[in-house]
């Protein structure tokens, strides 16, 4: 009886809302009598997000508190929005504001269309034993750390020793220290994105492609449609919706600029342009015990990371009705 | 069929739940007549020493007591620290690496037991350094008993076979090491007809106060040790004339190539790289690297290592006179939190847990090992067991973990280490004798045992201006001014108000 309703709603959003609006007017009861084994089965991930994601919640407290270890998170001295003044009224609050948001678009107005660059040309590669072993290869820089990433950028681009400085040197005769040169940190920080993530975010573009129907694509070669127009016309508005809610995933984790790969780069010469929340959280709290006031840094990131979902969200169902929830 | 699957997912459903709480547990309270002692330290090596060996055997025998060591490792133990006093699984001993900002804070509410007026009754516990034991307190206040370090540790090293090729003398001041520097970058020391050496090698090491070779050659000028007394008032060093004159005499060897050019972003870690392979001949830091060296060069060529490596100790300024450059002589200390040592009496026996660790038989253990085990005597000596057994060497490998609960707050209660040839044993013996030299010369500093609060709250983000900026000067990203602009920022920026409190403390306790 009850096997055909759990594969029902098993398979995904879309199937469950039409009974959804006929329940509504089903008796809360009768409808938990119902099925009450799904709800069991929800148990498990409502308890998990209870005690593992909103528990650890009653922490962010300490953002409004004197904290001391000792005194524990009760004991602790409450100095409402104190951290919070002294954040937004410290010198270094516009400098890691800027540097979070010029790394945070510069990553998204970059690395991510190159990501959907790569696909449509995966896509179009007709030999499949090649298309495979691109793929394969281009997932591979993913699974490598930033500590490998950023010693490999060392290696290449090491002052008069490094091969891609050498290389830079000889044909364009340029002398410049990339590692150390603060106007360089911005490329290789988004060059390392590249590098690291193109290929690997390409999975759910491909996986989006092959839906797309393939009886338009005959008909438009009929019609006489070239490559590009093909890629524009169909390919394109065929995985739009992807396209939208990956925008507004990336948007949500624009601001996590990512602590490795950025503490790794960073050094006493290009410190004015590398530090960004990330790092100065570590910095402040970590290595100088001021719990209270990066946790405070902490949140009013994440506040502007919710801003900023809540309003490509709201953007995207604006122009096109397919937003992420 | 179907009602056996559903009764399936019930009975996942609930043994995760079950498990999600069975973490419960821990939070053993500690023994009235104190059986056990709990001890946090931390950890160095790839893995921690293991519960059942002889090492721990051996100490719970000595000391009469179950030792239950938490073994944390060394990278995250600052933070295990903290969360540790958050929590309620309190050890009776904490080892505690420095006064960092998140330690006084906890001491300051409170935390630790005040040992100030207790440790003297303790023979082993009595310090004969009581300057070190002032240095470890905050604001005179002793919160732990210190674990002694060696007081003296400054040295430039260099190849002693490029100084020979090229006929010069080891460097006495540090005039002279800018000369041998030039010398090692223009004179091909390597005779291979290329100019592919430089003198001074220096790795990414900005911060300030952490004995970095800046750190030293400012001290060797004469701006003295982080603070200095100018006037009637303590100053921090990189405020006087000898801080700037130093860095001038840094950046000039920077712009005529006698120190690596990828100085700021050169890994630390492969600080001997250049030094052994022939490229970079001059390294400025602490004695032992001088036997660290030496065993590269044995490793490579076990018949022709001798005379590759040379060192003289700190140079002098160009006053002429010497200012030497110690440490602080502690690495942190071993305190007792109150909140697992509720009494007096109680803390008492942790105590006389601890002066019998500080004996000179516990002291043998946890840095010699266990005689006729891995060590025997000679002449004075600790010297490797040969052939050494499986047994030995276990033991050998756990006592580099267990020396990080060594004090030796009374001078060194173990055997020195027999070195292991006689080439090696000259070098150990002159490093020794340099540094008690140097030592006659040192110049501490005077604001060592003093806590500021501005810069607990904000010291290092503070120093972090002043440490970039000589890098960037260094660098010439910015001019002197630059770098006197940074310096004035520090002041305005809350050091003004560090100044102040230091300079209280000072006063008061004078």
């Amino acid at each position: 009886m009850a096997a055909p309703v759990v594969e029902a709603e098993a398979s995904g959003r879309a199937a469950t809302r039409p009974p959804a609006r006929e329940r509504k007017n089903a008796k809360f009861s009768v409808h938990f009598a119902h099925y009450k084994w799904l709800y069991l089965l929800l148990l498990p991930g409502v308890l998990y997000f209870a005690v593992f994601r909103y528990g650890p919640m009653y922490g962010v407290s300490i953002a409004f508190k004197d904290y001391v270890p000792f005194l524990g998170v009760n004991g602790s001295r409450w100095v409402g929005t104190q951290h919070f003044e002294d954040f937004f009224s410290n010198p270094d609050f516009p400098r890691l504001l800027g540097n979070t948001l010029i790394l945070a678009f510069l990553n998204l107005g970059i690395a991510f269309p190159l990501t959907i660059v790569l696909a449509l040309l995966l896509n179009e590669v007709r030999l499949s034993v090649l298309k495979r072993t691109v793929q394969t290869l281009v997932y591979i820089p993913h699974f490598l750390s930033w500590t490998i990433v950023a010693s490999l950028s060392f290696l290449l681009f090491a002052l008069d020793i490094g091969p891609m400085f050498q290389f830079l040197n000889n044909v364009m005769g340029t002398n410049i220290d990339f590692l150390s040169d603060p106007a360089w940190f911005r490329p290789l920080i988004v060059l390392q994105e590249i590098w690291k993530n193109t290929g690997w975010g390409t999975i759910i573009f491909l996986a989006a492609l092959s839906t797309v129907d393939q009886d338009q694509y005959e008909a438009a070669i009929i019609d006489g449609a070239g490559r590009f127009r093909r890629v524009w016309h169909i390919t394109l508005p065929g995985i739009r919706s992807t396209i939208i809610v990956m925008l507004i995933l990336a948007i949500g984790q624009m601001l996590n600029t990512g602590f490795e790969q950025i503490y790794l780069m960073t050094n006493a010469l290009n410190r004015d342009v590398a530090d960004v929340f990330d790092t100065y959280v570590y910095f402040v709290g970590i290595t100088q015990g001021a719990y209270s006031y990066s946790t405070a840094v902490g949140l009013f990131k994440s506040l502007v990371g919710l801003v900023l979902i809540f309003g490509t969200n709201w953007l995207a169902k604006r122009f096109n009705q397919s937003g992420l929830f | 069929m179907i009602r056996r699957k559903l009764t399936l997912a019930a009975a996942v459903v609930t043994v995760s739940a079950l498990s999600l709480t069975a973490c419960s547990g821990g939070g053993n309270e500690p023994a009235a007549d104190l059986t056990s002692v709990s001890i946090m330290a931390p950890f160095l090596e790839a893995q921690p020493p293991s519960a059942d060996g002889a090492v721990q055997k051996k100490l719970e025998e000595l000391t009469g007591k179950d030792i239950n060591i938490n073994w944390t490792p060394n990278s995250s133990y600052e933070d295990k620290t903290n969360i540790t006093l958050a929590g309620s699984d309190i050890p009776q001993i904490m080892v505690i690496q420095g006064k960092t900002p998140g330690f006084v804070k906890n001491a300051e509410a409170g935390a630790f037991w005040d040992l100030t007026d207790k440790l003297d009754k303790y023979p082993n516990l009595k310090t004969t350094f009581p300057d070190i034991q002032e240095n470890a307190s905050i604001n005179g206040k002793v919160y732990g008993v210190y674990r002694g370090r060696a007081p003296m540790r400054a040295a430039v090293m260099f190849r002693q076979d490029w100084l020979d090729k090229l006929g010069l003398q080891p460097p006495k001041t540090t005039e002279d090491l800018y000369k041998v520097a030039k010398a090692f970058t223009e004179q091909d020391p390597d005779g291979n007809g290329q100019n592919d050496t430089w003198g001074i090698t220096i790795p990414k090491w900005g911060a300030l106060g952490t004995n970095s070779p800046y750190d030293l050659i400012e001290e060797w000028y004469g701006a003295g040790n982080r603070w200095t007394e100018k006037d009637g008032k303590l100053i921090p060093s990189f405020e006087t004339d000898e801080f700037l004159e130093a860095n001038r005499f840094v950046k000039k060897m920077v712009d005529e190539k006698l120190i690596n050019p990828d100085f700021a972003t050169f890994d630390g870690t492969k600080w001997n790289e250049p030094f052994f392979n022939g490229k970079g001949g001059i390294i400025v830091d602490v004695d032992s690297r001088v036997s660290v060296l030496v065993n590269l060069f044995k490793q490579a060529d076990p018949n022709n290592f001798q005379n590759k490596v040379g060192f003289v100790g700190n140079l002098e300024g160009p006053d002429g006179e010497l200012h030497a450059h110690p440490t602080d002589g502690y690495s942190g200390f071993l305190a007792v939190p109150k909140a697992s040592v509720r009494t007096e009496a109680e803390l008492d026996k942790v105590l006389e847990v601890l002066n019998t660790m500080n004996g000179k038989e516990v002291a043998t253990l946890l840095n010699n090992g266990i005689e006729g085990i891995n060590f025997t005597v000679e002449d004075g000596k600790a010297a490797t067991m040969k052939p050494e057994t499986s047994e030995g060497k276990a033991v050998s490998t756990d006592i580099k973990s267990y020396a990080q609960l060594g004090m030796n707050v009374a001078g060194n209660n173990f055997y020195p280490v027999k070195q292991a040839s006689d080439y090696e044993q000259q070098v150990f013996d002159k490093r020794t004798e340099v540094m008690a030299e140097d030592l006659k010369s040192a110049v501490y500093n005077p604001a060592a045992p003093y806590v500021s609060a501005t810069y607990v709250a904000k010291g290092a983000q503070l120093d972090n201006i002043v440490a970039d900026a000589r890098i960037k000067y260094l660098a010439g990203q910015i001019d002197e001014q630059g770098l006197k602009d940074a310096i004035k920022l520090w002041d305005t920026s809350g050091g003004n108000k560090v100044k102040e409190e230091i300079n209280k403390l000072w006063q008061d306790n004078k």
